[in-house]
């Protein structure tokens, strides 16, 4: 019955957006008020429709509802309580849901916080929402519907969560990575609503910002979480494998940090009005086509997605009709864009653009990377593939440009930057970063060339987000001076700062990293790195759906107790899985990582030993990252409820403007 | 400003000549195929008697005969679940036959010997009827692979050449038999072993 329901509320859902779709739209042209006045109520009605049915799958899945298919596919009477509220968005039909649930949820977030925006820009914006959720609902009903009923062949238990879903991490990845796709269709939404009116000026670009910065915020979280997740739970110590899932999240993260930058550009300067726009409607083009990439199966990855032609065919309709549209009307549009601010070669302008360069060109590698194989085999060449080799070099000779204009950019003028004036900081910043570089590298007594490059560059990072605070307190660190600095510029110090970290992380620990596969007997143990593993026993566990066999690991560092670590290898029966979990100890300068291999006849079991050097540098690294973001957002300017009230005194913009170039000359 | 227009509507045009690609990726070989047995021979195999690892089956032991070959092991919750059903096929004359799955005599997982999951087998099919003509053990699960089994219970259903007409994931109960199974089983037992 609630299933049935569930399925109504998803048809009044995608009802309830088709409205939202012509209506405030219609009005815009028409001028029409009461039609503009439908779209916030509609917003809502959406939301709560998808809220509605959300629950229903919720609900099938606790109450161990086999009669629903995807429920059957998904779960089983003995998974623990709280996967099954997580498997609501195990599979590819009820994460569309979760996906829309959050689209339906952004737009109605976007009704309430935009007070201070004009009703009919209101209007537009949640119109093209309105689209964009149409095209979600359909796809789901028509082609992936989470309500399908077995009935009246239903089976008695479950097939299981895929086990490699059955994990902390794992849960909280997929969402955050869809809060952050869908977050650039709002940025989207509101750049198409500044074409369709024909106003690119700064305004769009402060609405925009705060959503824009938002899921960026949670993409990178998102991004950062399933490497962690791929870290500890695939148990060959890797990180990053630029595979094309992985990638598929990496593109719109790229685009979307070019974004928020040029964004910031736009707003303050009104410059690069329709690179802005362009980038909005790339970052979320690329990742709707991430979606088709995973959702498709067109690309051969290890998350392999219920795969379907029909699934993908969708998807790419979809994604013509839209981004189709898009683009069609912004290079109509666009053409009568000119700017009138004017600005120098060397001007914080300039290094912005630049940096945006960068990140666009990082973009296209990442995106010929993944689907080279896929075209060169289209025109009959043969099958390729592009690996690690190829992503690393290039973001190698990326990075270098790349922090040099982000260390120079944030201390340089707007309009016109002498080199002259920052000779100082730059010495300073070489000279301290080779020093600081220096000792780092004497801790690990080993040169190697990337490694010196990777870690003077994040010393320059850092030493420069310090000169930049210096510069604009005047010296002064004292609590007064630091205050005086907005939320949004402690933003981009975290912002950069989380980067340098991040940078740090990736090449200590892809440097010096050590491991040793060997085989032990119980007692036995070995040394690596001045820490020795002792191997104990193998014991055996039972789990509430697994059976394990965990590896008991004692280390100890110069005679002295670290950690007991029990690496895992679970054994799934009903989907047949086996799993690895590896058993951790992290501190901030090192982990200890101890997976459990093969036992062998006589007794003896394979482990795999690892110590990584800073590798938690790198999630923590975007965890700053992501803070930065937030911290931006909370930003006075953004609480757009009170730039109405500015607006009365008539003076938002140049306080906001002044507010800036106050802090640049002060 | 016809420049200009070009440069602005080059996005569309990469973007569009990119959806062509997909659109030819989309429909193109190999892609991921869930590997179907259907319609095939049974691939050939020499694996013993679970509970006699001197007597061995191939596909021999299904010439002659329309049989219904089931995946299913003790630990598996459905396939208890399954068994009286399959129980009372069996007294109607369909012949019924096991392939026996286990994971726990794996050194890496379980620390069951065979003769423990001998006697499981015996007290399990004691207590819930014993469907089978006899059990093929899968000791490595190759051949499970082959089959393109994703979990138990399965069944497939064999005719007398060996061929396989249907292959059902999940458990099989009367509403499976009579939707599913019942017609094709009766038209298989009609064909001459020859014909």
């Amino acid at each position: 019955m609630i299933n049935e329901l569930g399925q109504v509320a998803l048809a009044l859902a995608l009802l309830a957006s088709m409205l939202l779709a012509i209506y405030p739209l219609w009005g815009s042209v028409r001028a029409e008020p009461k039609l503009l006045a439908m779209a916030k109520p509609l917003a809502f009605a959406m939301f709560l429709f998808t809220l509605f049915a959300y629950w229903a799958l919720t609900y099938a899945f606790i109450t161990d509802d086999f009669t629903v298919k995807y429920v059957a596919n998904h779960s089983n009477s003995l998974l623990p309580i709280y996967y099954k509220y997580t498997a609501v968005w195990g599979g590819h039909e009820g994460s569309l849901l979760l996906w829309s649930l959050m689209l339906s949820g952004w737009t109605c977030a976007v009704a309430i916080f935009s007070r201070g925006v004009p009703s009919i820009m209101v209007a537009r914006v949640l119109g093209v929402l309105g689209i964009v959720s149409t095209g979600f609902y359909l796809f789901m009903i028509l082609s992936s519907n989470p309500f399908e009923s077995l009935l009246p062949y239903f089976p008695i238990d479950g097939r299981d969560l895929n086990p490699l879903l059955q994990d902390f991490g794992m849960i909280i990845h997929p969402p955050m990575l869809y809060m952050g796709y869908v977050g650039f269709s709002v940025a989207f939404a509101f750049a198409i609503a500044a074409l369709l009116a024909g106003k690119l000026d700064s305004t769009w670009a402060r609405w925009a910002r705060p959503w824009a910065l938002s899921a960026w915020a949670f993409l990178t979280l998102g991004i950062a979480l399933g490497s962690w997740w791929a870290y500890y739970e695939l148990g060959w110590g890797g990180w990053w494998f630029w595979d094309p899932v992985e990638n598929a999240s990496f593109m719109p993260w790229l685009a979307g940090t070019a974004l928020i930058h040029s964004l910031a550009v736009t707003e303050k300067r009104k410059v690069f009005k329709s690179w802005t726009v362009l980038l909005a409607i790339s970052a979320f083009t690329l990742s709707w086509l991430g979606t088709f990439l995973v959702r498709s199966g067109i690309i051969v990855s290890v998350h392999a997605f219920a795969s379907d032609p029909e699934r993908g065919l969708f998807i790419l309709a979809l994604l013509v009709i839209v981004i189709g549209a898009s683009l069609t009307l912004y290079a109509v549009r666009s053409a009568k864009l000119k700017s009138d601010a004017r600005y120098q070669l060397v001007s914080r302008e300039m290094m912005l653009i630049g940096n945006n360069v960068f990140l666009t060109a990082a973009t296209i590698v990442v995106l010929l990377g993944t689907l080279l194989p896929l075209i060169h085999k289209e025109l009959g060449m043969g099958s390729i593939s592009v690996g690690e080799p190829f992503f690393n070099q290039m973001f190698t000779y990326l990075i270098v440009p790349f922090v040099v204009l982000l260390a120079l950019g944030p201390m340089s003028r707007w309009k016109r930057q002498p080199l002259a004036d920052l000779s100082l900081q730059m010495i300073w910043a070489v000279g301290l970063g080779a020093l600081m570089t220096a000792l780092l590298l004497t801790g690990f007594k080993a040169y190697p060339m990337l490694a010196i490059l990777g870690v003077f560059l994040s010393f320059v990072i850092l030493i420069t987000t310090v000169q930049e605070v210096l510069l604009r307190t005047g010296n002064q660190l004292n609590r007064k001076s630091l205050k005086m600095l907005s939320r949004s510029h402690w933003g981009m110090v975290l912002g950069h700062v989380g980067f340098a970290v991040c940078l740090m992380g990736i090449t200590v620990t892809s440097n010096f990293s050590e491991e040793r596969e060997v085989r032990l007997m119980p007692g036995e143990s070995i040394t690596l790195r001045g820490y020795e593993f002792r191997f104990d026993e193998v014991i055996h566990i039972d789990g509430p759906n697994y059976t394990a066999d965990g590896g008991v690991v004692s280390i100890y560092d110069e005679g002295e107790f670290v950690s007991q670590l029990i690496a895992e290898k679970r054994f799934y029966p009903v989907q047949q899985t086996v799993m690895t979990e590896a058993g951790i100890d992290t501190s901030l300068l090192r982990d200890l990582f101890v997976a459990l291999g093969e036992e062998f006849p006589d007794g003896a079991w394979g482990l795999r030993v690892y110590v990584k050097p800073f590798v938690v540098w790198i999630w923590l690294g975007a965890g700053i990252m992501a803070f930065g973001a937030f911290l931006s957002i909370m930003d006075k300017r953004y609480r757009l409820a009170k730039v109405k009230q500015t607006k009365k005194l008539g003076k938002n913009t140049t306080v906001a403007v002044n507010e800036v170039q106050g802090v640049q000359h002060g | 400003m016809a420049k200009k227009y070009l440069l602005l509507f080059l996005p569309l045009v990469l973007f569009l000549s990119l959806t062509v690609f997909l659109l030819k990726g989309l429909f193109s070989e190999p892609r991921y195929q869930v590997s179907s047995q259907v319609d095939k021979y049974l691939p050939a195999f020499s694996l013993p008697d679970v509970m006699d690892e001197n007597t061995l089956y191939s596909v021999e032991d299904f010439k002659g005969e329309v049989t219904l070959l089931n995946v299913w092991g003790t630990w598996c919750v459905t396939c208890a679940v399954e068994l009286p059903y399959l129980t009372s096929l069996k007294e109607q004359g369909v012949r019924v036959v096991g392939l026996y799955i286990e994971q726990d005599l794996d050194p890496d997982f379980g620390a069951k010997g065979l003769p423990q999951i001998r006697r499981e087998i015996s007290a399990m099919l004691g207590r819930l009827g014993n469907p089978y003509a006899f059990n093929i053990f899968d000791e490595t699960r190759d051949y499970t692979m082959d089959l393109g089994v994703t979990g138990a219970p399965e069944t497939f259903l064999v005719d007398r050449d060996g061929k396989v007409l249907l292959h059902h994931v999940g458990d099989l109960n009367e509403r499976v038999w009579e939707a599913k199974f019942e017609t094709v089983y009766k038209r298989a037992l009609q064909v001459d072993a020859n014909g």
